[in-house]
C-alpha cells in the first residue's frame, strides 16, 4: 500500500533485510559453523569465507553413535506417524465431508476441542500405565501418541479438501456399481493428494522435531534425534559446539528442504484446518 | 418386489452407516485412548494422593490446597503468565507487520517467504543450540557485541528474568512463521478495489489499514491469537533446555512445574492438579472460539 517514494522503498528494503536476518541468520550461522574448526567457531565477526572442514562430522560419527541411532528412530517414528495419521484422517475426513447427523457434528466438535488440551497433562496418567504395560521406549508408542495429537488437525484438513470435490463423480461411480471402498480408493484418493500432502507436511515437521513426549517416553531404543541434541547441549564437561552444530545440521536439512519445497501446502493446510472450514 | 427393494435399501443404509462409524474408528479411537480418557483420569487423580509403591487415596481438594499454598507454583504461574502474554502480543505485532510488508511488492517474494518460514522446520533443541550459540556468556557473538557497545550481556544462565526473556525470544522465533502465515493468507483475501475506493475518497494509508484491512482480517487475527495462547501455555522445551527452570526453580513455567512434580518428586496428585489447572486455563481462553465453532458445527457449516 502507499506511494513509492525512495525513502519508503529504502525502509521497506531494510525491514525485509531485518526479517531475513532474524529468521535465517541463526540457522545459517549454525550450518556454516558446523564446517569450522573449533577455534574459528566463536570468532567475531563470524567468518563467512573459510576453509571448510568435515572434522565435526567425523567426531560426531566417531563419538556419538547414539545420534545416528536416534536419527533412525526419528525416521521410523515420522514415517509411522504420517501413515497412521493420513489413513485415519482421510477415512474420518470423508465421513465428515459427506454425511451429517447429530453424532457426527458432536464428534467433529470434539475433534476441535481436543486440540486445546495441553499435551503434557496426559503424561501424568499415561506414564505409569505405559510403564506397567512395557510400552515406554517403543516406536509404536510415539507413533500412536503423535498421531493422536495430529488426527484432529488432519481430519479437519481432509474434510475441507474432500468437501470441495464434486459429489457427482462419486455418484457416477456408485451407479456403475462401485462400493464405498472402491469409490474411496479410485475416485476420492487421487483427487485429494494435495490435502494428503498438506497433512503430511504438518505431521512430518511435528513428528521429526517433537521434544517433550520423546524426552518423557523414551530412554534408549526409541530415543529421537531432538532429544539427543538436547542431551549434547547439557553435557557437564563443556559443550562441544562444533559437534552439536554438525548434529543439528544433519537433523534440520531434510525437513527444512521439505518445508521450503512444499510451502504452498502449508498455507492451504492452515486455511483448511484452522482459520475457516 | 417393491417392498423387497425397499428393504434392501434400508439394509444397505444400515450397513452404510455402520461403515461410516467404522471409518471414524481409528481417529476417534486414538483421541479417546490418548487424549480424552487420560484427561478425565487426570481430573480424578487430582483428587487423590499417590506415588510409586503406594495405594492411591482420595483426598478431596487437598492437592489443590497444597498447590495454591506453594510459592514455587505461583512463581511458575506468573512466569507462565508473563511469558505467554509476551509471546502472544509481540508475535502478533511482528507477524502482522511482516504480513503487511510481504503483501506489497517484494523482489524474489517466494524466496523471502521461504526464509521467513524456515524456523518452523527447526526442532526446539536445535533452536536453543542456535540462540545459545549467539548468547553464550562472554563468547557468544551477541554477548561480545553487547560487551563492545558497553551494554551488559544477557545473563540467561543466572538471572531468571533473562532466562525467560531468551526462552520467549526463541519461542517467538520458532512460531512467528505460523502467525505470519495465517495473517498473510488473510491479507491476500482483502479486495484491492475496496482499498482503492477508500484511497480515492481520501483515506490515508493508515486509515485504509485500520478501517478496512484490519477489520477484514480480524477473524484471522483472533484465530492466530487464540492458537498462540493455547500453544504458549505449553511452553516447556525452551526453558528446560536453557536452565531446566533454574536457578533455584525461579525460571520454571507451569509445564516444567508439572514435569518436576511428576518425574522428580513422583507426586502424581500434585502433577495432576497442575495439569487440571493448565487445562482450565486453556479452555477458558478457548471458550469463545469453541462456542462459536459449536454453533457452526451444529448448523452443519
Amino acid at each position: 500500500m502507499g506511494r513509492r517514494s525512495p525513502i519508503a522503498r529504502l525502509l521497506r528494503g531494510a525491514l525485509i533485510a531485518l526479517a531475513l536476518a532474524w529468521s535465517g541468520l541463526p540457522i545459517l550461522l549454525v550450518v556454516l559453523s558446523s564446517f569450522k574448526e573449533a577455534n574459528e567457531i566463536f570468532a567475531v565477526p563470524p567468518a563467512l569465507w573459510f576453509r571448510p572442514t568435515l572434522d565435526n562430522y567425523a567426531t560426531l560419527w566417531r563419538e556419538r553413535p547414539e545420534f545416528f541411532r536416534a536419527l533412525g528412530s526419528s525416521l521410523i517414528v515420522t514415517f509411522g506417524t504420517v501413515l497412521v495419521t493420513i489413513a485415519s484422517a482421510t477415512l474420518a475426513g470423508y465421513v465428515y465431508a459427506r454425511y451429517r447427523n447429530r453424532i457426527l457434528s458432536g464428534t467433529a466438535f470434539g475433534l476441535l476441542a481436543a486440540r486445546m488440551l495441553p499435551p503434557i497433562i496426559i503424561t501424568v496418567p499415561l506414564f505409569p500405565i505405559l510403564n506397567a504395560l512395557r510400552l515406554n521406549d517403543t516406536h509404536t508408542l510415539l507413533i500412536l501418541l503423535y498421531a493422536a495429537f495430529y488426527v484432529s488437525l488432519g481430519t479437519w484438513i481432509m474434510r475441507a479438501f474432500i468437501a470441495k470435490l464434486p459429489i457427482e463423480l462419486e455418484e457416477a461411480a456408485a451407479v456403475d456399481g462401485a462400493g464405498l471402498p472402491a469409490i474411496l480408493a479410485r475416485v476420492v484418493l487421487p483427487l485429494v493428494v494435495p490435502g494428503i500432502i498438506a497433512v503430511a507436511i504438518f505431521v512430518v515437521v511435528f513428528a521429526w522435531n517433537e521434544y517433550v513426549f520423546a524426552l518423557i517416553f523414551t530412554t534408549r531404543n526409541a530415543k529421537t534425534a531432538p532429544v539427543v541434541i538436547g542431551e549434547m547441549l547439557g553435557t557437564v564437561e563443556g559443550v562441544q559446539w562444533g559437534v552439536i552444530f554438525a548434529a543439528a545440521t544433519v537433523q534440520l536439512v531434510p525437513v527444512l528442504a521439505l518445508v521450503i519445497a512444499l510451502q504452498r501446502y502449508l498455507v492451504a493446510g492452515l486455511t483448511a484446518g484452522a482459520v475457516k472450514q | 418386489m417393491q417392498t423387497v427393494r425397499r428393504a434392501r435399501a434400508v439394509g444397505d443404509r444400515r450397513t452404510a452407516r455402520a461403515l461410516h462409524y467404522a471409518m471414524l474408528g481409528p481417529t476417534l479411537g486414538l483421541l479417546l485412548a490418548f487424549l480424552v480418557i487420560p484427561a478425565v483420569y487426570v481430573g480424578w487423580l487430582s483428587f487423590t494422593t499417590s506415588t510409586y509403591g503406594q495405594e492411591s487415596k482420595l483426598v478431596g481438594f487437598a492437592n489443590y490446597a497444597q498447590l495454591f499454598a506453594d510459592r514455587i507454583f505461583w512463581r511458575a504461574f506468573w512466569n507462565t503468565f508473563f511469558v505467554v502474554n509476551g509471546i502472544v502480543y509481540v508475535e502478533l505485532l511482528l507477524g502482522l507487520g511482516l504480513a503487511v510488508l510481504l503483501s506489497g511488492p517484494v523482489p524474489a517474494k517466494g524466496l523471502v517467504i521461504a526464509v521467513i518460514l524456515a524456523p518452523y522446520a527447526i526442532t526446539e533443541s536445535s533452536g536453543i543450540v542456535m540462540w545459545r550459540y549467539m548468547f553464550e556468556p562472554d563468547v557468544g557473538m551477541v554477548s561480545q557485541l553487547l560487551g563492545r557497545l558497553g551494554i551488559p550481556e544477557l545473563e540467561w544462565s543466572t538471572n531468571p528474568v533473562a532466562t525467560l526473556f531468551l526462552a520467549s525470544t526463541v519461542a517467538i522465533w520458532h512460531h512467528l512463521p505460523f502467525t505470519f502465515l495465517i495473517l498473510y493468507a488473510a491479507l491476500t483475501t482483502v479486495p484491492r478495489e475496496l482499498l482503492e475506493a477508500a484511497r480515492i475518497d481520501g483515506a490515508s494509508a493508515w486509515q485504509q489499514f485500520r478501517l478496512i484491512t484490519l477489520r477484514l482480517i480480524m477473524p484471522a487475527v483472533l484465530i492466530a491469537v487464540l492458537f498462540r495462547y493455547i500453544f504458549a501455555i505449553r511452553t516447556f522445551a525452551e526453558v528446560w533446555l536453557l536452565t531446566e527452570g533454574g536457578p533455584a526453580r525461579l525460571s520454571e513455567v507451569l509445564a516444567i512445574y508439572l514435569y518436576r512434580e511428576l518425574f522428580k518428586y513422583h507426586q502424581f496428585g500434585m502433577a495432576a492438579a497442575t495439569g487440571v489447572f493448565m487445562l482450565a486455563m486453556s479452555l477458558a481462553i478457548a471458550l469463545p472460539y469453541l462456542m462459536r465453532m459449536y454453533r457452526e458445527v451444529q448448523r452443519g457449516g
